[in-house]
């Protein structure tokens, strides 16, 4: 008995040690771990290894603009995006990722195929595409495809939209507008400053169904 | 989107609560019910400036886990409120506890309870049966080993004190009666994982060492999981919800198990192992357990597990089955004769739903097992020691030679912002009317059923008090009405009422001597956090 529970430890150990290759590794604070593992072993968990989030906890990664990914990273590493969600489960994911594995892990998800999660609520869509493409002149709001692209595709630092889940789309608004936790964020805080809790819900119900490119 | 949070408001609010209690714990109170609640709230409220001040700001100072990944609570636990897990703490768990960077691997935990029993009165020694009626006790603690080994190789362990697990006797150097303090290898969970994913398919492998069957399972529908909180030992909380009936494999824990499981796809998990007795080479997995009190199984004892789960949005779903059988020394102490050897089989059917978007957390739990015991040639067909009537007449059928209990539990619980929540839960066992289950009944000289504490009758054969079972018959059925509240992410402050419809086979006269199951019914108050 001895025996075997002894050599059952031991060939675990040499197991262990032998196999763990880091090409599956789930180590969140090597340097060697390549971006593409960490995609798969980590962020998939939350974030589905496409980047296609089946939870709208979790934003999708799919085909995101690489800068804007390099600069949310950043931001989670050094704390700069602070909003509870990005606390709770972003900061201490990113706190010892290298520049290098964020450069690699935003190629990554900006590569993949985004897919929409399903249409949205279609009593709130048309006001939504309303407001996307036009903007409330009355209150002063403009077409959020000036900065996010004709089809929410994105730009750069200016994050793709389309696709996204609209429960995490309200919130990172209610964000923008109620608090300062994403300060990379003022023009947005300048924006959702009059948008009423209808309007937001309208444009998120469009962006995630919205014909896109 | 009021229900909008941020952290700052979270820490002003916890102060304002905090302050709150005390003051309104302060004004006179007048029931002695409400006054054990009082203390300990009073209690929670001088606790509570004391874990703020403790509070860290940063995910990292948590306990070992969260330490290793750097995140809260919530990423792994539902809605906050452990052990429950999310998809993503099942995940962690399945890959073997290996994703993030080795931390310090240390947590603790505490509770601090108060118990108080509806009736005391039937009971012709209440400060015995209920011991700690009504008094915030310190009821267990546990130090947890737990973290990241290697790129595959993780650990949790978790060593508990329960400091009511037993009561002297004149002969300790303990006092009569008095309580005694136990520390022992509660739950141990040491894994080998491996993941092979890529677009077209995901699948998990692995093997634990542990010491409990189903103490490997990632859902909290799980024999070894579902319970809510920590009780302590049954002599000082006799009624709460912790020791009404769960689900349960019949090894019990503190037993040597080597499982293999593998999950595929996020769709299919299955799980399949061998529990042999925990000595020797294992002695570690029943560590602070006395030869005479560890579980003495004989050869290797199968134990298995499917699941089929399901995510969509932010809701999932598992429905799953488990089975064990295994063959169980009557005497720990004598493992020399194959007469005195049980054969229990379970078969348990489980399920869960869980919604999960932020601030709301439902889940739904069912957990369903059966308990085929085929006893073992000395303890089947055994005469009883009570007569059938109050005539004396020795009527009475012998003991079976198998019994099935069937233990059901659902549990609903909702929570928001991770912070407050409620839940109900409903327990129901049944099964088969056993004369050994007997622990009341007419005395054959006296005719009387009685627990004659002086001896002055004369009575042979004496009944059970409070505990005990007139009917031979094990039913036992009631809801548990739950309200808790997380003022910060490790420590939850719990209200819970266990109310009894039935109790050891009758809703009224259960034990021969006048009590009720409604007697039972039983308030429950803690204070459960982890560091
Ligand atoms: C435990 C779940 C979890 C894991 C694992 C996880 N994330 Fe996240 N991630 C989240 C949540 C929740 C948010 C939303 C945070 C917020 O609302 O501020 C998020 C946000 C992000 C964002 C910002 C997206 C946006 O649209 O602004 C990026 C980029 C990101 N994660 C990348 C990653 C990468 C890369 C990994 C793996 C190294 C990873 N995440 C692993 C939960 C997770
Ligand atoms: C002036 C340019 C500009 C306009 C117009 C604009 N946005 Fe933005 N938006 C940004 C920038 C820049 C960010 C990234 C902020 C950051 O890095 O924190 C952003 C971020 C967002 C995000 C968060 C994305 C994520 O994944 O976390 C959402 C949602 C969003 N915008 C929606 C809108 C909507 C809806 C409108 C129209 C009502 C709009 N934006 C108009 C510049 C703009």
């Amino acid at each position: 008995m001895k025996r075997i529970s002894l050599t059952l430890v031991l060939t675990l150990a040499v197991i262990g040690a032998g196999c763990s290759s880091m090409e599956r590794s789930r180590s969140l604070a090597s340097p060697s771990t390549p971006a593409k593992t960490l995609a798969a072993q980590v962020c998939s968990n939350c974030h589905s290894i496409d980047g296609n989030s089946v939870s709208p906890n979790f934003p999708k990664l799919a085909e995101q603009q690489p800068d804007y990914i390099v600069a949310q990273l950043k931001g989670f590493r050094n704390h700069r995006r602070a909003d509870p969600e990005g606390f709770e489960y972003m900061w201490g994911i990113s706190r010892s990722l290298t520049d290098d594995q964020i450069k690699g892990l935003a190629a990554y998800f900006a590569a993949q195929k985004s897919v929409s999660p399903g249409p949205g609520d279609p009593k709130l869509v048309a006001e939504g595409k309303n407001i996307f493409d036009k903007g409330l002149p009355a209150k002063g709001v403009p077409p959020c495809s000036t900065c996010h692209g004709d089809h929410g595709q994105g730009n750069g630092e200016f994050p793709r939209v389309a696709y996204q889940h609209s429960d995490y789309v309200i919130k990172q608004l209610t964000v923008f507008q109620r608090t300062n936790e994403r300060p990379d964020g003022v023009a947005m805080k300048a924006i959702t400053h009059s948008l009423s809790d209808q309007n937001m819900a309208a444009v998120a119900a469009y962006l995630q169904q919205m014909p896109s490119k | 989107m009021n229900e909008y949070r941020s952290e700052q408001n979270q820490q002003a609010a916890m102060q304002a609560n905090a302050s709150a209690t005390a003051s309104g714990a302060s004004a006179p109170l007048r029931s002695t019910r409400r006054g054990v609640i009082v203390r300990a709230v009073l209690a929670a409220a001088t606790l509570a400036p004391l874990l703020l001040a403790l509070a860290p700001r940063e995910a990292q100072a948590l306990p070992a886990f969260a330490r290793q990944t750097g995140q809260n609570c919530v990423a792994c636990h539902a809605g906050g409120q452990f052990p429950e897990l999310t998809p993503y703490g099942r995940m962690f768990k399945m890959t073997g506890y290996t994703i993030g960077q080795r931390a310090l691997p240390l947590s603790m935990m505490g509770v601090v309870s108060a118990s108080r029993v509806s009736n005391t009165s039937k009971s012709d020694n209440p400060p015995a049966d209920f011991q700690k009626q009504g008094a915030p006790i310190f009821a267990t603690g546990s130090l947890f080993i737990a973290g990241k080994v290697t790129e595959n190789i993780g650990l949790f362990s978790q060593i508990t004190y329960d400091n009511y697990a037993g009561q002297g006797v004149a002969a300790d150097g303990v006092g009569a009666g008095e309580f005694k303090g136990h520390t022992n290898a509660d739950n141990i969970d040491l894994r080998y994982a491996d993941r092979f994913i890529d677009a077209n398919r995901d699948l998990i492998v692995g093997v634990s060492l542990n010491n409990n069957p189903s103490v490997s399972d990632p859902w909290n529908t799980a024999a070894a999981w579902m319970q809510y909180v920590p009780v302590p030992s049954p002599t000082s909380s006799a009624f709460v919800d912790g020791n009404a009936p769960y689900p349960g494999f019949g090894s019990g824990g503190n037993v040597a198990g080597v499982t293999a499981y593998a999950y595929l796809n996020k769709t299919f998990y299955a799980e399949l192992g061998g529990y042999q007795t925990a000595n020797r080479g294992f002695s570690i997995l029943s560590a602070g357990i006395n030869d005479a009190g560890t579980t003495k199984l004989k050869g290797t004892n199968p134990y298995w597990r499917l699941a089929y789960t399901r995510e969509w949005g932010p809701n999932n779903i598992m429905v799953g089955a488990s089975g064990m059988t295994a063959d169980i020394y009557d005497d720990p102490t004598d493992t020399s004769d194959p007469n005195t050897i049980a054969r229990t089989k379970n078969l348990g059917f489980d399920a869960q739903y869980q919604y999960l978007l932020d601030p709301h957390t439902v889940t739904a739990q069912l957990a369903y097992m059966t308990n085929d015991i085929h006893y073992s040639n000395a303890v089947a067909n055994q005469p009883s020691a009570f007569a059938s009537d109050a005539a004396g007449t020795m009527g009475l059928a012998n003991s079976n030679s198998s019994d099935t209990t069937h233990t059901l539990r659902a549990k609903l619980t909702y929570t928001y912002q991770a912070k407050y929540g409620g839940s109900l839960g409903f327990f129901n066992l049944t099964g088969t009317t056993n004369t050994l289950n007997q622990t009341s009944g007419y005395d054959p000289t006296t005719g009387l059923i009685t627990s004659d504490p002086t001896g002055a009758l004369g009575a042979t054969a004496l009944s059970t008090r409070v505990g005990g079972n007139l009917s031979g018959n094990p039913a036992t059925r009631g809801f548990t009405y739950e309200a808790f509240w997380t003022p910060v992410q490790y420590v939850r402050v719990g209200m819970q009422y266990t109310s009894y419809s039935k109790f050891n086979g009758a809703s009224s006269n259960y034990d021969g001597l006048g009590r009720d199951a409604k007697d039972n019914n039983t308030l429950f108050f803690y204070v459960w956090g982890a560091y």
